[in-house]
């Protein structure tokens, strides 16, 4: 069977955004153990910051990313003292009802404030060049620019540094990473920062490889989960590793099986990983 | 529109709300499965029912190639069927695993399914407007007719006395040795397996049958509204189910009931505010986050929702 070149680049492409923001799914919830349905929405919030200082104000795109980037950094640390900090108690499953009211709050948010039509970023309109046979654009290369050293950044910190070494001990298992003194509130803090600013940065991207919608993170979700799953819940490199595996398979399977349901790849890869694999492509789920 | 006859619509989109309540009730409240994979269901019910009574159309534009004209029951007790068979096929491949991964695997079979009645269109008409579903009566219901009363009337009571049935089946259901054996899953797998029942086949028999209620609520939903499109069946329509029963109180058929009923006012009533409010516009937008809003809270200040029971609320965690 030929596999198209461009079908495996747009496929590395897709996946870099799903990696990256499986990536900081997975680390939220080895941290704080639920799963946030509302991150979905943290991603389109930060594509759509990014578009009103783009578009709306007019500044550069540089400057967009970065303020959307900030904005959700920042906006899950509020969001979590303003909601999930007060059901930090509760089981998983009210903190994903909680997360799903969450959700529908921010993506009506959006709605209310941008209208639910969609929108582009203000990007100067060029050929897409070509390199051996491969059509590609100057912004699929600078998602996969950008995904390639935010996750070669989220690898050093969590090997390398006190914090994130932290991380990868409470998420393994966080009473005894308390026993031996590891301060989990701040690692909350920590989680959320860097989740939210991965949520953000994936939203952008997603906006710039497709376009602004204001569900766009809730459709996006389904494939994120299935990565985040398949590469075993709560461990980063499956995660990553996932993410790109969906994302090529996904993109891949346009050869075979009607485009509209190249979305029903994410799932079956996501069923066949679950009953053949439940902890993952590594094993290392830490659930 | 005078108040009764918005009251009535209102009413009669409470009452297949309640419907679908009903069925998220089972599965959440009684069996503590996290299915979001209802909004499917009921779709599944709503095309049914109206493929089987719909002749394809026969313009320029027509799309859809298969339609039938059989009479409106029998497309409603085949959406209820498919609605259930559906709902069995679904939880075949889910109802093995833990709360989080069905939720998502459920989620993902339903929008798989939306895809599909958005794609296929010589089935569904696809993309555009299912048109012309025929309501139940019509022509014998009306102020001139055979039933002399308005068709509203006639259809809030229709809905109603379904929803009054089904709440006397499923809380009978709820109580009888099946129900029992639900419960004792609910609150922890291992204890009815050890007892030698096969928790799986329950399962699947509770997914069933919350699903076919589901689909039942769809045909009914169909055949009022007369014209359907996938858009209405949004994953969406599941949360706001989910929102339903619990602030209602999950595990009770009646907080189902109430609950769907809370939320479809909620959203229902706004709708008649006068446009030239403040952010008039966008309060399609503003009663869907009080929606969320109000879910955070209930979760927050009376878990148990408002008439559920404090027990049930560690049912369903998968710890």
């Amino acid at each position: 069977m030929v596999l198209d070149p461009q079908l495996i680049w747009n496929g590395l492409v897709v996946g870099s955004i799903i990696a990256v923001s499986a990536l900081g799914l997975t680390l939220i919830f080895g941290i704080l153990n639920f799963i946030n349905i509302a991150y979905g929405d943290y991603m389109a919030a930060g594509a759509y910051v990014a578009w009103a200082v783009n578009a709306q104000v007019g500044l550069p795109l540089g400057v967009a990313i970065v303020a959307g980037i900030l904005t959700m950094s920042v906006g899950a640390v509020v969001l979590d003292k303003l909601v999930f900090q007060h059901f930090r108690s509760r089981s998983p499953i009210t903190l994903l009802i909680v997360s799903i009211g969450l959700a529908f709050i921010i993506r009506n948010f959006i709605r209310a404030i941008w209208g639910p039509s969609g929108h582009f970023y203000d990007l100067p309109m060029e050929a897409n060049p070509s390199f051996l046979g491969v059509r590609f654009s100057v912004e699929q290369v600078a998602i996969m620019v950008t995904s390639i050293v935010l996750l070669l950044g989220v690898y050093a910190l969590l090997r390398r540094t006190r914090i994130g070494i932290a991380m990868r001990a409470a998420s393994d298992d966080r009473m005894l990473s308390r026993i031996r003194g590891v301060d989990t509130e701040k690692l909350v803090l920590y989680v959320w920062l860097i989740g939210g600013a991965i949520a953000g940065l994936g939203g952008i991207m997603l906006g710039l490889d497709a376009q602004l919608r204001p569900n766009m993170g809730f459709t996006a979700l389904i494939p994120i989960f299935a990565a985040v799953i398949l590469g075993g819940i709560g461990d980063p490199k499956g995660a990553v590793a996932g993410g790109y595996t969906i994302g090529v398979i996904q993109e891949a399977s346009v050869a075979i099986i009607p485009s509209e349901y190249k979305f029903g790849v994410g799932l079956l890869a996501l069923i066949v990983g679950l009953l053949t694999r439940p902890d993952g492509l590594f094993g290392e789920a830490t659930r | 529109m005078a108040l009764v006859d918005l009251l009535l619509v209102v009413g009669i989109i409470a009452g297949v709300y309640s419907l679908l309540a009903i069925g998220m009730n089972m599965h959440w409240g009684d069996t503590g499965l996290l299915n979001f994979a209802h909004a499917a269901f009921f779709a599944v019910g709503a095309y049914t029912s109206a493929i089987l009574t719909t002749p394809p159309a026969t313009g320029d534009l027509a799309t859809r190639v298969v339609g039938f004209d059989f009479p409106i029951l029998v497309g409603l007790l085949a959406g209820t069927a498919l609605a259930g068979l559906v709902g069995v096929l679904i939880a075949i491949t889910s109802v093995r695993l833990e709360g989080d991964y069905l939720a998502m695997v459920t989620l993902s079979s339903a929008e798989l399914i939306r895809l599909m009645i958005h794609n296929e269109a010589w089935l569904t008409t696809g993309a555009q407007t299912l048109k012309n579903i025929p309501r139940p009566l019509s022509g014998m219901v009306s102020s001139g007719g055979t039933i002399p009363v308005s068709y509203d009337v006639f259809y809030f009571v229709l809905v109603w006395a379904i929803v009054g049935v089904c709440y006397l089946l499923f809380t009978r259901l709820s109580h009888s040795p099946f129900g029992r054996v639900l419960h004792a899953i609910r609150e922890n797998d291992d204890v009815p397996l050890a007892l030698g029942k096969n928790v799986t086949t329950f399962k699947l028999k509770s997914f069933g049958i919350g699903a076919a209620v589901a689909g039942l609520a769809g045909g009914l939903w169909a055949h009022y509204v007369y014209a359907i499109s996938s858009i209405m069946f949004l994953p969406s329509i599941t949360f706001l189910i989910w929102a339903a029963v619990i602030i209602g109180g999950a595990g009770s058929y009646a907080g189902a009931v109430l609950g769907a009923s809370v939320i479809v006012f909620l959203r229902q009533i706004t709708r008649f505010i006068p446009g030239d409010v403040p952010f008039g516009d966008q309060l399609a937008y503003i009663r869907l986050m009080l929606v969320g809003a109000v879910l955070i809270l209930v979760l927050y200040y009376r878990p148990e929702g408002l008439l559920g029971d404090a027990e049930r609320l560690q049912a369903g965690t998968s710890e």
